[in-house]
């Protein structure tokens, strides 16, 4: 019963991000067909992508990670997570529907609360501010490719173009810079939700969070540049976009038609690079660890005095963060749309070479998949973590993390120059790789400490001492 | 807010440009309605930025008056209002104000129910450690490490509940002894539940101890000096954690602490991580405090067998005038302590539990003061907060582990 409830749900979901692909790359065919023939322009495919990728598949992944974050967090920590809301429609009157209708009864809470503003606040940047923390996190989305660029033929009966489909809302030619620039608007709505407000504590979150994000564009920036270098580009999308470029082999061999070997995925040539990038936009996005700037046990947070759907936007474009986040990082560092083998084996498939459409479709459900997984990483790492202190925030990002950008770049470039085929800084990565895991599976000092006195006298805990109290109690208890 | 200011001239002059710039200090309160505030403590701090200047606890939100209310019970109907002063370790509080009364009486009371004493105030000591614990890693974000503290503490509060028919205000426990006997097939439930204690444990342990983030958080913040601490008048945990080794369950052995085999863990930095740390080993010690207990709890009556201090069985009030005097007596006037004054102290989870109490003779305290462990550590929180930041005061806030209820009394 279970495992079929799992089964059904997972085959939803991929059938869900199939379908969306697919339509994404009919759309895009038909309506790039239809703009070339009406206004002779190329490139309206785009909009069917912007519709369908950005409004549609990040929304909807990150309306449903507002419901996904309390189950998984739920299930991390022992609890059954919300279960409580109910349809009252006959048959699913009395079901829990795995808390989906939460998400119905959040959002109408939401929408139906005052948006209260207090007397003091300044009224124009008080409801400025949710809206400029919620358009940049969305359009970080814009560079993002979903999927293969492919020449689709439709059939006769919707128009008959044959168009080259590219599956990302917008590919400029400034690619990543563009996406450091939309990600460096995202500090106006926190500082100014926290000043605004007119509220001693919503100040110091708004201030916690522009320091915080100010100082970890640098490390954001520097941490991409590795790999800028290794595929020579700053675009994302198209056929020498990043995503492209890591579906290629560094090393392969062929098993009966099925292609095997090491793909030039980022994750693989600059595993530091991606550790460094991960942890900024991670603090960029300011959720745990980073979130000094929320920090309800302490501050209350930039938003404290939001209500309603205002205070929605802040909640929602945090998890529009976490989709474009991992979006991003799946095309950088985790090869894209493409599988880790077989991508020639399938591209070549005879099915595949008649019906691109299908293939398009295949690649974008992995590429969402990626994305749906890396989302489950961050979660993981939100609910482990406890938060930073401020000033510490501020010392990882300017002593640890801009110095280790500043060195992987330097040897990164020199092994690139070196060898411009990427094998010696595969296998550079690679050791890396060996390097970060061993780091990570040796126990820390402290345990290392307490195993050897253990050993020595078969006690527990470092301050054990097995001395009974001298009379220091007579002094004050006066008895 | 410098904007508010009725004296703020918008026109900066020459000099004014070159000067520095004006800053004033920031004035939060931190309660007493704040998530950081367990209880309800008012905390007005005055901000330089992001450091503490200067900070002001003030206490008084949970004021119930303890000592009046005390003056006008039975000795006996006092236990239930010492329920609520710690109320995250109400056995210990019953227990200590049982004793003192004892000790003013010159009662001793049966071994079985020493034994049963120790079980139970070391089982609401791990219950309170483990509450320090989860909420310090609660506070600092890691809601995780909370749940699985609270997991291990709610079985021990569901054992406690069969042993006393209460979770939290247990009441539990007589002058003279206890009530009640441990439930049939207690010991096995607790032993059992003391190994699922121990693995929560062990997995709060591993994620917060062995968190860099969170010992950096830890390591080194609300510092306490030793001359400071003992100033102050700190016991307990927070005193162990400057490397002071006072333990009343050492230093002065009450029930049959003197016979079991434990530790006094201590840590040398009094920072926020010795004082946390000090609270996981003092775990491990109670633990091993609770098994022993079982191993040597003797059989016996739980309770003395005199009757002006027991309530005698009801087959002998229905059918004997001794029973029903005695019954009445003990009902109606209370237990009849002598004419006198003790302090006498029990090692609660935050420290020494002191109780000074006051008999005229009467069946009713005269006066019954609780030196609460919480207060005094309270006193000295400023000193640790000052001129650091403000992040540092919620962990620190954490490991002294105020309790509303005793240091408001």
């Amino acid at each position: 019963m279970r495992l079929g409830v799992v089964f059904t749900g997972v085959f939803l979901i991929l059938g869900g991000l199939f379908t969306v692909s697919a339509l994404g790359y009919a759309g895009g065919a038909l309506v790039e067909g239809l703009v070339q023939e009406k206004l002779g322009i190329s490139g309206g495919g785009h909009l069917v992508q912007i519709v369908l990728m950005m409004l549609v598949m990040v929304m909807v992944i990150a309306t449903l990670l507002t419901l996904a974050e309390r189950k998984w967090s739920a299930f991390m920590q022992d609890r059954t997570g919300p279960n409580r809301a109910r349809i009252g429609l006959p048959i699913i009157k009395d079901m829990a529907l795995a808390g989906l209708p939460h998400i119905a009864t959040d959002v109408v809470k939401m929408l139906t609360k005052e948006a209260f503003r207090p007397a003091s606040a300044n009224r124009f940047l008080f409801a400025l501010a949710p809206m400029l923390a919620f358009a940049p996190a969305f359009a970080l989305f814009l560079i993002v490719p979903s999927g293969p660029t492919l020449t689709i033929t439709l059939p006769a009966a919707v128009g008959g173009y044959t168009s080259t489909v590219m599956m990302s809302p917008t590919n400029p030619d400034s690619g990543l810079l563009m996406l450091f620039a939309i990600a460096s608007l995202a500090v106006y709505g926190t500082s100014l939700a926290g000043w605004s407000s007119n509220n001693k504590f919503a100040l110091l979150g708004g201030v916690r969070a522009s320091s915080q994000m100010v100082s970890y564009e640098v490390a954001l920036g520097l941490s991409l540049v590795g790999m800028m270098a290794a595929f020579s580009t700053v675009r994302l999308a198209g056929d020498d976009g990043m995503a492209a470029m890591q579906a290629k082999y560094l090393w392969s061999f062929r098993a009966g038609g099925f292609d095997i070997g090491l793909p030039q995925w980022g994750i693989f040539l600059q595993p530091i690079g991606f550790l460094l990038f991960f942890a900024a936009a991670f603090a960029e996005t300011k959720r745990a660890p980073f979130d000094s700037p929320e920090g309800e046990s302490e501050i209350v947070g930039y938003f404290l005095e939001y209500s309603g759907m205002q205070f929605g936007l802040f909640m929602i474009s945090e998890f529009v963060e976490v989709v474009v986040l991992s979006g991003v990082l799946a095309a950088i560092f985790f090869g894209g749309w493409s599988l880790p083998f077989g991508n020639e084996w399938l591209t070549n498939l005879q099915v595949m070479k008649d019906f691109p459409i299908l293939l398009g479709a295949v690649f974008g459900t992995i590429f969402w998949v990626k994305v749906v997984l890396l989302c489950y990483l961050q979660l993981v790492i939100r609910w482990t973590f406890p938060r930073f202190r401020y000033d510490q925030i501020q010392t990882l990002g300017w002593k640890i993390l801009l110095p280790l950008g500043l060195v992987n770049l330097f040897v990164s470039t020199a092994l690139i120059l070196w060898d411009p085929s990427l094998k010696a800084l595969a296998i550079a990565g690679l050791l890396e790789i060996v390097a970060i895991a061993m780091l990570t599976l040796t126990p820390p000092r402290q345990v290392r400490r307490e195993q050897a006195e253990a050993e020595h006298h078969g006690g527990h805990g470092h301050d054990d001492h097995a001395t009974p109290a001298p009379a220091l109690s007579a002094g004050h208890s006066g008895h | 807010m410098a904007s508010h200011d009725a004296h703020y001239d918008p026109t900066p002059s020459e000099d004014e440009l070159e000067a520095h710039l004006q800053t004033r200090n920031m004035v939060v309160n931190l309660g007493p309605s704040h998530p950081a505030t367990h209880g309800t403590v008012r905390l007005r701090i005055e901000l330089d930025g992001e450091t503490i200047v200067k900070m002001d606890p003030e206490i008084g939100f949970l004021h119930r008056g303890f000592q009046k209310s005390c003056e006008n019970v039975t000795w006996t109907q006092v236990l239930p209002y010492t329920d609520r002063l710690d109320y995250v370790a109400s056995l210990t509080n019953n227990f200590g104000y049982l004793t003192a009364v004892e000790e003013l009486m010159g009662v001793k009371i049966p071994e079985r129910a020493q034994y049963i004493r120790v079980i139970g105030a070391e089982l609401h000591r791990i219950a309170s450690h483990l509450t320090t614990i989860g909420a310090a890693g609660l506070e600092l974000g890691g809601f995780s490490a909370f749940l699985y503290a609270i997991e291990a503490r709610e079985l021990i509060t569901d054992r406690v509940t069969e042993l006393t028919g209460a979770r939290l205000t247990t009441s539990y426990g007589r002058i003279g002894g206890l009530n009640r006997d441990l439930p049939a097939g207690w010991e096995e439930k607790v032993l059992k539940s003391l190994i699922k204690i121990e693995e929560h444990l062990d997995e709060t342990d591993k994620l917060l101890t062995r968190n860099r983030i969170f010992t950096d958080r830890m390591r080194g913040t609300g510092v306490i000096t030793t001359e400071d601490a003992l100033d102050f008048g700190f016991t307990g945990p927070c005193v162990r954690a400057n490397g002071v080794n006072y333990d009343v369950r050492k230093a002065r052995p009450y029930w049959v602490y003197d016979r079991l085999d434990f530790s006094v863990p201590l840590g040398n930095n009094g920072d926020n991580f010795d004082r946390y740390y000090l609270r996981v080993l003092e775990i491990h010690q109670s633990l091993k405090m609770i098994r022993q207990a079982f191993k040597d709890l003797p059989a016996g009556p739980v309770m003395v067998d005199d009757w002006r201090i027991a309530l005698p069985p009801k087959e002998d009030v229905y059918n004997s005038i001794e029973g029903v005097i005695a019954h009445f007596k003990l009902v109606m006037e209370g237990v009849p302590v002598p004419v006198g004054e003790i302090y006498h102290a029990t090692e609660s989870a935050n420290g020494e539990l002191g109780w000074y109490l006051k008999s005229d003779g009467s069946g009713r305290p005269y006066k019954c003061h609780v030196r609460a462990p919480g207060f005094q550590i309270l006193s000295g929180l400023a000193r640790m907060c000052e001129g650091r930041m403000l992040a540092d005061l919620i962990p620190t806030f954490d490991t002294i582990n105020m309790i509303g209820g005793e240091v408001e009394q």
